[in-house]
Parts: structure tokens; sequence; C-alpha cells
């Protein structure tokens, strides 16, 4: 009993993890309406970042959210503004096509610069747990998770209580419509998708702490995103919150029982399951959202 | 046509270039030579296979090494463990393949959006791992020797010659599928679904099978190229069968080349490959990861300056060239078709055809359509009229299948006698209910001719049939001198007219028109209303919702007002305008005081 209430919370707290990266991914979805498949090598170059500053100065992972943050923020900028924006009113195949092209480059630069090797971040504090009866909890991760649950409330209230936020609601339901009412499309679409990339940098601080870094480090958390973001419904903030935590119970509890290395099969069953059963997700924006 | 017919210039042309893919290694005979043309016959089949789902269809595969491997994994297993030739085995890679394809492609297929890209690149990592853990079988993540059994029943070769004759067999094979499906009816539905499903539902495709079948296909085919390959380099391992990295190179040649044409993906592999192969040696030399980096780098500048590819836009004057050469053009004229519409039987002329009872349909709060019947005679033009917004396009949807009503229900009666009520847009195209589009939806990539064939392949599967069908429907619709045309070229009437061809060609008993008269010129509806007469009297019954009132007035035989999701009134033309009520729904009750006082 103890194991699995052990697992439970595991899970919960994994699940923090995967919501950041999942509230960025279905932002700029729900938004800009394009599928980032650059995503998990935007967390990569994030994790990069962080390890090169912790490493050089020996900052805190923590303390280098800001800084990557930022990066982030501009890497995630460029790519809107150079790439995606050219292609905004071409077929949505074309710019997948795109953004797996800037995957794939970012990935191999990666692999030039840094190589193959795993490197890790070291850090004083976050990897340390402290017992709550029979549980007992990485300081790292419940950091993660109560920043995880700050970011959501965050983006909620941006989003429901901004001008700003309302513009962003209003394009996300109708580009032309938006257009008209005086929201500029390209800077909007800027903004958001450098705001979805830049909560990635907030995640690489917090996640360089428990995970090492490699130029493939994305693709293993980005797979995991994309599932969890097709289960809340694609576009859902709540669904990429409540999804995440049911895959970081997934992945905790499956990891357990059928084997770590066979635990993303688990998700995929999940993954046909719910396009078979329910495809607009457990939040899903209805048809024609897609 | 099985065969492409090779005293046209553009396929001698065509088989020239290919069989000097075979000669020039001949005639240098050097390994490297015939190392890098094996690999641009495997490459550029594996490119071609790989463009009947993602450029035919348009359904984007990024996990299509899944299907290589999965053909490379079958065939090696079953000669180590089976001892079975791969001519064999390769046949039971492409089963396992194909149940691959369907397991993927049956829950994603019957949606729109990324779903089935993202679904295709789970599917590869999954199985990765799959391989990976089951190593007493596969070898784990060592991988796998080939026997080395040589002779031509393994496949295994001293001679680099035989290999590159064994790919290049597979290459023209792949080729041959990849044009029969383009020029078929099955390619025809495959662009129509991809362009536009409504429009291609509304001519009787079943959007959903047509996108799987094309998968099923494409993964069927990848996975044979793959037990070849693995026979080929006598080794496999997981990392490099299943890989992402792979998946994504066969998509780019295809892309660079030109997405969705049959010549593209090749040209698009003979043009990148052996470039990359020989920069290979000098940019490792830079750093590992050099050449998967300048690989994503080429795929964005190639997406965002170049979308069309080598074919796309350059294809157009390279075949305007091509055709000067002599050679035998189009063949003579096909089979005279049936006549469009032969059906009218004088003994069931006025007898109901289309029959609506109590439709209701809700959007929310409001009420679109409020317990609606009508009956739509044979041989009569039914004109349904009401203020905007009435709902008078939502009953439409209902009549045709794209909307389906909460209550109440629609029958049409079979050529037999006997009811039935379709529920979905291709099951009321394939029972004689052809509609068009207030918003018109032309397939804009194609010409006027192959839209219109679009409907006609719902009755013939001959291309040749197809085509004699719209040729005679181009005539009544009065688009003849625009065949050739592509059809986002032509104005808003002929637009108009290309929607009613089209649903004509379907060989309609009931022709549902949805505003065909909206926004034309004086000259362009006299045509229209003559169009509509001479339609009618083939023996088609017409519905048509219709804001002009007296083209409305003077074609129908009755008219239907709808208000306020309502039917309001139905009856003679003259009645219905002259009825108080209808006056109000569309004036306002202030007129008929004006007019009393």
């Amino acid at each position: 009993m103890s194991i699995f209430l052990q697992l439970l919370v595991n899970g919960l707290l994994l699940g923090g993890a995967y919501a950041i990266i999942s509230i960025s991914l279905t932002l700029i979805f729900g938004v800009v309406r394009v599928v980032n498949f650059a995503h998990g090598e935007l967390l990569m170059v994030g994790l990069y970042a962080t390890w090169m500053i912790t490493s050089h100065t020996g900052m805190h992972p923590y303390a280098t959210v800001v800084p990557v943050a930022l990066l982030l923020f501009i890497i995630g900028a460029a790519m809107q503004r150079f790439v995606i924006q050219p292609l905004l009113s071409a077929e949505p195949h074309i710019q997948i096509f795109a953004t797996v092209g800037v995957s794939t480059a970012l990935l191999n630069l990666a692999l030039m610069v840094f190589g193959a090797d795993v490197r890790s971040a070291q850090a004083s504090f976050g990897t340390d747990a402290f017992q709550i009866g029979p549980v007992s909890i990485v300081t790292g991760q419940l950091a993660t998770f109560l920043i995880a649950i700050l970011v959501a409330l965050g983006v909620y209230v941006f989003l429901q209580h901004t001008f700003t936020g309302r513009g962003f609601r209003a394009l996300a339901q109708n580009r032309a419509a938006a257009a008209l009412m005086g929201v500029n499309v390209n800077k909007a679409y800027i903004l958001v998708f450098a705001l979805g990339t830049s909560l990635l940098g907030l995640a690489s601080g917090l996640l360089a702490v428990q995970y090492p870094v490699f130029p493939t480090v994305g693709q293993y958390f980005v797979l995991t995103a994309f599932v969890v973001v097709v289960l809340g419904g694609l576009g859902s903030l709540p669904g990429a919150v409540v999804g995440s935590l049911f895959i970081g119970l997934i992945d905790s509890i499956a990891g357990f029982y059928v084997g770590s290395d066979l635990k993303e099969v688990v998700y995929f069953v999940i993954f046909l399951v719910i396009l078979t059963v329910r495809p607009t997700g457990l939040f899903g924006l209805g048809r024609g959202s897609e | 046509m099985i065969f492409p017919q090779l005293t046209h210039p553009r396929a001698y042309i065509g088989a020239a270039a290919l069989l000097a893919l075979l000669a020039a290694p001949l005639a240098i005979n050097s390994p490297f030579v015939y190392h890098l043309a094996v690999q641009v016959c495997i490459f550029g089949a594996l490119a071609t296979a790989w463009n009947i789902v993602g450029g035919y269809a348009g359904q984007l595969s990024l996990g299509h090494a899944v299907f290589y491997a999965i053909g490379s994994y079958a065939a090696t297993m079953l000669v180590i463990h089976f001892g079975l030739s791969p001519w064999i085995g390769m046949f039971g890679g492409a089963i396992v393949a194909v149940v691959a394809s369907l397991v993927i492609a049956y829950p994603t297929l019957r949606l729109r959006g990324p779903f089935f890209a993202l679904a295709t690149i789970a599917f590869l990592e999954v199985c990765r791992l799959l391989v990976v853990h089951f190593e007493g079988l596969t070898g784990g993540s060592a991988g796998l020797n080939v026997p080395l059994n040589i002779g031509l029943q393994w496949m295994i070769f001293r001679e680099k010659w035989a290999y590159l004759a064994i790919a290049f067999g597979f290459l023209v094979v792949t080729l041959w599928i990849s044009w029969l499906i383009r020029y078929s009816r099955f390619g025809f539905y495959l662009i129509a679904v991809r362009e536009r499903e409504d429009a291609a539902r509304a001519v009787g495709i079943n959007a959903v099978k047509v996108k799987i079948a094309a998968a099923v296909i494409s993964a069927a085919l990848t996975s044979i190229l793959g037990s070849f390959h693995a026979m080929y380099l006598t080794f496999i391992e997981p990392s490099a069968a299943f890989s992402l990295e792979l998946s994504i190179q066969i998509a780019m040649f295809a892309l660079i080349g030109g997405l969705g044409t049959v010549a593209g993906p090749l040209l698009g592999t003979i043009l990148v490959l052996p470039a990359a192969e020989l920069s290979r040696g000098w940019l490792s030399a830079l750093g590992n990861g050099t050449h998967g980096f300048v690989y994503g780098v080429v795929l964005v500048l190639v997406v965002l300056f170049f979308p069309r590819g080598l074919v796309g836009h350059l294809g157009g004057r390279a075949l305007a060239l091509i055709d000067r050469l002599p050679g035998s053009r189009r063949r003579g004229p096909g089979p005279r078709p049936k006549q469009v519409a032969n059906r009218v039987a004088s003994a069931s002329k006025g007898q109901p055809l289309l029959v609506a009872e109590g439709l209701q349909k809700r959007f929310g709060g409001l009420l679109a359509t409020d317990n609606v019947s009508l009956t739509l005679h044979e041989g009569e033009i039914l004109g349904v009229i009401g203020p905007n917004g009435a709902g008078k396009t939502t009953v439409f949807n209902q009549l045709s299948g794209f909307i389906a009503p909460d209550a109440g229900t629609v029958k049409v009666r079979q050529a037999n006698g006997e009811w039935t009520s379709p529920s979905s847009p291709e099951g009321f195209a394939q029972t004689g209910v052809g509609r068009t589009f207030q918003i018109v939806q032309p397939f804009s990539g194609l010409s006027v001719l192959e839209n219109i064939m679009l409907g006609a392949f719902m009755r013939t599967q001959s291309a040749e049939e197809a085509e004699s069908i719209a040729r005679d429907v181009a005539e009544l619709t009065d688009l003849t001198a625009l065949l050739d045309h592509e059809a986002r070229g032509l104005t808003v009437g002929g637009m108009k007219r290309l929607e009613v061809a089209r649903a004509l060609a379907t060989g309609p008993k009931v022709l549902l028109l949805d505003e065909v008269l909206a926004g034309l010129n004086p000259t362009d509806v006299t045509r229209a209303i003559a169009m509509i007469r001479k339609i009618r009297d083939s023996g088609v019954s017409v519905l048509m919702i219709e804001h002009l009132m007296q083209a409305t007035m003077a074609l129908s035989d009755r008219i239907i007002v709808i208000n306020a999701g309502r039917l309001l009134k139905q009856g003679k033309p003259a009645d219905v305008v002259n009825d108080p009520a209808v006056i109000e729904a569309y004036l306002g009750k202030g007129y008929l005081d004006a007019q009393a006082a």
C-alpha cells in the first residue's frame, strides 16, 4: 500500500513537470493553430543553456530561469516571425514540414556543438528528499509541481482577465474577425509563440535539477506532452493540466508494474483509445477546432 | 489504361530517363556508383510510396520508417528463424505493415488535424521500444545480421549489379503503382479529399475510406522495400531502422521533388541523395550531426521558398518542351456513356421522390429547424425561399446528410421503388441526391474537366468513361469552352455552373441547388435559368434555395417559404407571393399596414 501511495505521489509530481511543457504546447496550438514539432528541441536548447550557465558560473539552475526564459522568448519570436508567419496561409502539412525542419536542425546542431554525451547540472537544492509518513518527496519535484500550478493559474488569469489575453482568445476563435476588431494578428502570434517557448525556459531551469541533458532529450518529454495535449483536448488549458497529472500517474504506475522500458507503449495505447473514443479530448474545443 | 502509352513523348522521355539510372552505373562499373544507384533506387521508391499517402492524400506520415523497419525485421527474422526466402518473407512483412497502418490510420484519419502525423511518430517510437524489449526474438538493440546465403532466392549476391537490377525493378514497380493510382478514379478521389473534404463527400466519396486505403497501400509498399534493403545492407538495428531521421528524409525527398506528383519523389531523391552521400565525408569531419543540421536547414528553406518542389515550380515548362517532341497524343474519344439522365419514367412522374418529415435541429439555444416537412415530386422544380437566417441552408444540409437532424427523417425513393434513409453525405450522393454549395467549393488545383470527372466517377470506374460523361455535362452547363482551364481561374458564374456540373455528373435523380443564382450578373442569370430548365427537362428533379425572386417565380412549379426555422407556406408561386404572412416575414408588419392605409 505504501508503495502504491508513493507511486501516486511520484506520478502527480511528475505530472507537474509535464504540465508546464504541455501548457506551452497547447497555448501555441490553441492560438496560432500550428503544431510545433520543434517544441522538444526548444526545451533541449533551454536545458543546454541552463547547463552552460550553471557549469560556468556555479549558479543554481533555479536562478537561471530568467535569462533562459528570455533566450527562449527571443528564439520563439524569431521562429514565429521568420518560419511560421510566412506559412500561415499555407496548408497544414507544409507548416508541419517547417517545424520538423527546425526540429531536425536544432537537434543536430546540439549534436555538433555538444556531442552525444549526457551532461547534468549540479544543484545544491532540489535533489534531496523528505518524508511525510510513508511517502518520500523530492524537494525539486515538489517545487516543479507547485510552480506548474502557479503557471497554470497565471496563464488562466492572463487569458481571462487581461486585454492582451482576450485578444489571444479572440484570435483562437476566429483569426479574421479578431483582425477586424483591431487585434494585430502577426504581432499577437509572435507574442503567443514567444510566451509559449519562454515557458519552456522556465521548465528547463526546473527540470535541469532532476534530469540530465543530451541532444534527443526534448523528444522524450515532448512525445509525452503531445499525448497529454491530445488527451486533454488540443488547445485546452485545463485539459493540459488534468492530462499531465493523468499521464504522470500512468507513467509512474505503468513504469512500476509494466516495466520502465515499456511505459511509453501504455501511453500510446491510451492515445489511440482517446482518438477512437473521444477525439476532442477531455476538454476539447469541439469539432472544427482541430 | 493499365500501362503508360509509350509512344507519347512524356512516356518515352520518362522511360529513357529511368533507364539511364540503370545504364549509367553499368557503364561506369565502380562499386561506389553501384552503391549510390542502389540507394537512389530504394530511396526513390520509398519516397514514391510515401507520396501516395503524404502527397496524394495529403496526410503527413512522419513515422513512415516504422513500415520500412517492419519489412526489414519481418524478412530478416523469417530467414533466421524459419529459413524462409525474403521473396516470400517480404509479403509477410507487408501483411504486418498493413495491420499496423490500419491501427494508426483508422482512429486518426477520421479526424481532421495533425493526429495522423502525431500517431505515426508515436507508433514509430513504440515499435522501437518493443523491438529493443523482446531481444530474444529481435536481437534487441544490438540488431540482427542477415545470414549470408548467397543466391537469388536469398536476395544476397556477390556482384553489385545484381542488387542494382533488383532495386531498379522495385523502383519501376513502385512508380508504376503510383502512376496507376494518380490517373485512376482512386487517385482523383484522393486529391479531391485532400483539397476539399466536404465537396468530395457531396459527390459520393467516402473520404475516410480512401485516406485509409492510401495509407495501407503506402505502408505495404514501404515494407516490401524495407525487406529488400535489409538484404542489401545485411545488417539491421532498431536505431537505424525505426528512425525518425529516416522518416523525415524520405518525406523531404518527396517534398523537394514535388508533393503529389508521380515523378517528383524520384527526382527529389536523384537531386538530393547523391549530393548528401558525397558530402557526408567532409561534413562529418566538421562534427557529428552536421549532416542532419544541413538537412534540417534545407527542409525549412525549401518549405519557405520552394514549397511546390521541382515538379511544381518547373514541371510545367519542362512538360511544354517535352510535348513538342513527336509522338502520339491522346487516344480517340472514349466509349459513349449512358445518357446523363435517362430515368425519367413518365409513369412515376409527379410521384414523391424525396420526403422530409418533421425535421428538427437545435444549435445550442437556437431552434434552427422546427418541424419542417416537405416533399419533392419527380420532375418538378421546387423553390425554397425565406429571409436571411431563416434556416434554409440548415434544412438543405439535413436533406443531403451534412447535418443529422435531432428528430425527423429524410427518405429518398430508389430506382426499384423502395425508400431509403441514408445517413452520410456520400450515402445521399450515392442514392441519387446531388447538391451544390452556397459558398462554391471547386477543387481549385484541378482543371474544370477533372472537377466534373470527380462527380462522374461515382457512376464509373473508368477514367475514359468519366471524361466522356464530364464532356456531356459540360455541354449542358455551358462549360465546354473552359474544360481545360484550372478551376481557380473561373468567374463567379463559371464556378457556380461548375458546382452544378459536378453534382450533375453523379447522375442524380434529385439536384439540390443552394443559391446558384446569387451574385451573378444578368447575363449569367439568364444562362443559369435556361440551364436549370434544361436539367429538369433531362429528368432531374430540382430543389432550389434562391433569393432572386423573379427567377424563382419563373422557374418553380411550387414554392416553400421558410421563416424562423418553420415552414410558413407552400403552394403555387403566385399564391405564395401574395400571402400576407409571407409578405410580413419579408417586409415586416408595417408594410401591410402601410399598404392598407
